[in-house]
């Protein structure tokens, strides 16, 4: 059964990749192109730590490691499960029909028929800062590989969250375009920054902790209970995500449903 | 057993209703105000299995909707659907095995990539085994006349050419029912012709039943024995295509210039005369053939003077079902059963919406 | 209410306007775009402030991260700066940015799918034309991101900057525009040449936050790399306008804008040349 979805999926990555191969100059300029932005991105923290030196315990290493978590795991969202940025579009514009014709999971074909290669580049910049200012060995890859999963699992289930809206809302692309803002920005700063009311938001309504900080300390110093607690937060949005989007199929519309000016 | 019973289906859609201007705007947000939409009014129908069953209607008729719903595409308010067996919206996968779709607004086949590779993918959504797609793809790349296409990016292939790709990847799994929804919208009358030519041969050759939907009376009258009729979600509608020519398509209207002046008070035995254009070149007129026969018209209009030029017009599809309108009065209550009533179920043909005085 | 007779036009007003020079007709031209626009963003305010969402998300960040550093340094001021100085810098740079003219990306669009060639037979300049559009446009994003900044800002760390600065402030404000509008389309023209451009977008705006000083004040820079930084156009698009925003003086102004009309000069007479180069392409290779 999953080996059967499994198949598919590689299936529809491949179909992915072979479009991208109708432009390969394109392609390399994204993933390039990407690596070159995130690096001038960082630079701005090797200014501030250049004159601060640290901030509430955080090191520039320690943001690295939170650059290369969150960089691999956004990067992997957006190669294998594109779509995840564009859903709530797909839901509006009637774009379901496609998919619910065919016998396959709605929500898996939706999220991966679209590779953005520019996460390619978000991949290889992660892994490729993390092998050289890390300092790290075979297990530390291996942490650094479950991190990254876990960073994008809560990422694709939040974004299916927020874009299922659109089911109740006719259009969410705004309202999706700020909380991928929002979640990317709170997850590419120190945890640290926060307390009180803030740090819980952050843990809980937009769980950018959990695509940033916690994933990167968990890739410094696996514990177990750091384990359950990412993976059981990470696998409880996915359930509420999967709950909430196929309520909303109820509602799908597939843009037949007029809109009356009067 | 029938391949889709479809038993007083409903569907309504809420639509948000928003005034004009900035005012409205502010309001709408404020407290947005919804029209319910009944797009499905109460449909039933059987469809037979390997039938060529033809739906049409005006945009807007509920057409599509009902097609969406018999997919599992949208969830109905109300009424029962058996497709294949299958209640759609509760068994969407299992269904989706055994029909084939083609929403003509809606391509199915990867733009960037050449069909064969959407061809491959399908494959492999439908669980098929690579030797087998690759003699499907071989026979139907016959069928459908698109061996040279095949290994050509979707994007370079004119439209009637993609929409034979289309309809072939929709056989791919050979389907047991074959659901199109406008395929032959925005084709050429050449292109059209293909795609109904070609659909009428699998019809034939694999036993594939047929529902197809099409605001293009001329799809329907070449490709299907019996056709559905809706208008405002309801079947107007529904017997023998033959039927509904007999006695709706009868009315044609000629338009004809001739090279010299036609006299004032200018007429054709067995026609009316619309309107004689200025200076008396033009004539527009209008004939029923169950009356007067074409070419005794033609004659006629070709012995009167030089003929420049000629179109003979089929009533439009509003026309017809004002036509129905007017002809299911007298029969109101006549209806006897399914398919074989001459004007569909009681309860469409009471009160037009929108037609009575 | 008695309604309003209709008012006969003014004798002489329908022959005014012939007797314009072209240049002022032309100016009219681009003011009734720029108007239109303003118009039709302004209509609707909803929108405008779920835009204005994403700045209080950046200004809370930064409150937080500044704060924190502000208390770690143990100073009062940092590089000449205050806490509540760098935060209103912080809102004026994330303004600029995120109001700013958003066409340059349509122009990227127009070339890549050749629609740009349906552009070019109308009566209007085709940079002037978008930069008019996404200048009505911005103003109204503008007003709306620093109202929601700017409250945020202030119920943390106190009152804006002196008011007598503010007018000068949005003329740099509008040169800044100009010069990154600029910049955006020269990267969009490239579309003539090569098929991707995003790359290059993505790179630009990375480079334009960093040497811009969009998330740390250029003052915080290491001084060798300040001294190159506050020459390049992009502290005349941000750290500019928002230095001048935290302590006005006229001085400094005269100097940014004169700054400023270089950088523009050059880019833009680079972006005019571009565009008449790829349409010559255009023209040549039929679209």
């Amino acid at each position: 059964m999953l080996r059967r979805e499994l198949r598919f999926l590689t299936a529809l990555w491949k179909a992915n990749l072979q479009a991208a191969m109708e432009y390969r100059a394109a392609f390399v300029a994204q993933v390039v192109g990407m690596m070159l932005n995130n690096a001038v991105y960082f630079a701005i923290w090797v200014v501030f730590f250049d004159r601060f030196g640290q901030v509430r315990g955080w090191q520039l290493g320690d943001m690295v490691l939170l650059f290369a978590v969150t960089a691999t795991g956004f990067g992997l969202a957006a190669v294998g499960f594109g779509n995840v940025l564009a859903m709530a579009d797909v839901i509006a514009g009637g774009g379901l029909d496609y998919y619910l014709t065919l016998p396959r999971p709605v929500l898996v074909h939706v999220l991966a028929s679209r590779s953005r290669y520019g996460g390619l580049g978000d991949v290889c910049y992660g892994v490729l800062t993390f092998a050289l200012l890390a300092d790290a060995g075979p297990s530390a890859f291996a942490r650094f590989a479950l991190g990254s999963v876990l960073s994008m699992v809560v990422f694709v289930a939040f974004m299916v969250l927020v874009q299922s809206l659109a089911f109740w809302m006719g259009s969410a692309s705004q309202l999706s375009a700020q909380s991928v803002n929002a979640l990317l920005t709170f997850a590419l700063y120190p945890i640290s920054l926060f307390d009180g009311t803030a740090k819980f938001l952050l843990f809980t309504i937009l769980p950018a902790a959990f695509v940033g900080s916690v994933p990167a300390a968990l890739v410094r110093d696996f514990t177990w209970p750091a384990f359950a607690q990412l993976a059981g937060a990470a696998f409880a949005l996915l359930a509420l995500a999967l709950v909430v989007f196929h309520r909303g199929l109820r509602r799908y519309e597939s843009g037949s449903a007029v809109r009356v000016q009067v | 057993m029938a391949a889709i019973r479809v038993r007083d289906l409903r569907k309504t859609f809420a639509a948000k209703r928003k005034a004009a201007g900035l005012r409205g705007s502010l309001a709408a947000l404020w407290r947005p105000e919804h029209d319910t939409v009944q797009a499905v009014d109460g449909i039933g129908f059987e469809m037979e299995p390997g039938e060529l069953l033809g739906f049409i209607g005006p945009n807007g008729a509920g057409k599509s909707t009902t097609i969406k719903i018999l997919t599992g595409i949208l969830y109905p308010t109300a009424g029962d659907v058996d497709v294949l067996g299958f209640v759609p919206w509760q068994a969407r996968r299992d269904l989706a095995f055994h029909i084939g779709t083609v929403f003509g607004q809606r391509p199915q086949l990867w733009y960037h990539l050449p069909a064969v590779d959407t061809f491959q993918l399908f494959g492999k959504i439908y669980e098929l085994d690579d030797a087998v797609v690759r003699r499907r793809i071989d026979a139907l790349a016959d069928a459908f006349d698109i061996r040279h296409l095949l290994l050509t990016p979707v994007r370079k292939l004119s439209l009637g050419q993609r929409m034979r790709c289309e309809v072939a990847a929709s056989l791919l799994h050979q389907p047991r029912l074959l659901l199109l929804d406008e395929p032959s919208i925005g084709l050429d009358v050449v292109a059209k012709q293909r795609i109904r030519d070609t659909i009428r041969h699998l019809n034939a050759a694999e036993g594939v039943g047929v529902l197809l939907t099409s605001h293009d009376a001329g799809d329907i009258e070449s490709l299907c024995k019996r056709v559905i009729i809706v208008n405002h979600g309801r079947i107007v509608y529904d017997d023998k295509v033959s039927t509904l020519k007999r006695q709706f398509l009868t009315s044609k209207r000629v338009e004809v210039r001739y090279a010299e002046s036609m006299p004032a008070g200018f007429t054709v035995e067995g026609t009316e005369i619309l309107k004689v254009g200025k200076g008396g070149y033009g004539v527009k007129l209008a004939f029923d053939t169950r009356r007067t026969p074409v070419e005794a018209v033609v004659a006629r209009l070709a012995a009167a003077g030089t003929l420049v030029d000629m179109t003979i017009e089929d009533p439009t599809l509003e026309e017809v079902i004002r036509a129905i309108y007017e002809t299911a009065r007298p029969h109101a209550g006549a209806g006897d059963g399914e398919a074989s009533a001459a004007v569909a179920t009681a309860g469409a043909v009471g009160e037009p919406p929108g037609a009575a005085p | 209410m008695t309604p309003a007779a209709p008012v006969p036009p003014a004798p002489g007003t329908g022959g005014a306007l012939a007797w314009r020079s072209p240049a002022a007709r032309s100016a009219a031209k681009y003011r009734a775009i720029f108007a239109t626009q303003l118009a039709q963003t302004a209509a609707y305010p909803a929108d405008v402030a779920a835009r204005s969402l994403s700045i209080v998300v950046f200004m809370w960040v930064f409150i937080h991260l500044w704060r924190a550093t502000y208390e770690a340094a143990g100073q009062s001021q940092v590089a000449g700066l205050t806490l509540a100085q760098t935060l209103w810098y912080l809102v004026l740079a994330e303004t600029i940015v995120l109001s700013k003219p958003r066409p340059a990306a349509a122009i990227a669009e127009a070339v890549k799918d050749g629609s740009i060639a349906y552009q070019l037979n109308k009566p209007y300049s085709f940079l002037l034309y978008h930069f008019s559009v996404g200048l009505g446009d911005s103003l109204v994003r503008m007003v709306g991101n620093l109202v929601a900044g700017g409250a945020l800002v202030w119920w943390v760390a106190g009152p804006p900057p002196d008011p007598r600065g503010w007018p000068l402030v949005l003329v740099a404000m509008t040169l800044a525009w100009a010069i990154d509008f600029g910049m955006v389309a020269l990267i969009g023209l490239l579309g003539f040449v090569t098929e991707e451009v995003a790359a290059f977008e993505w790179i630009y705006s990375k480079v334009l936050f960093l040497f811009g000083g969009l998330l740390i004040p250029l003052d915080f820079f290491p001084d060798g790399l300040r001294t190159v930084a506050e020459r390049l156009p992009f502290a005349y698009t941000l750290y500019g306008p928002a230095r001048l925003f935290v302590t006005p003086d006229v001085d400094r102004f005269a100097h940014l804008v004169t700054g400023q009309l270089l950088w523009l000069a050059l880019v833009g007479g680079l972006a005019a040349a571009a565009y008449r180069a790829g349409v010559r392409r255009l023209t040549i290779n039929g679209g």
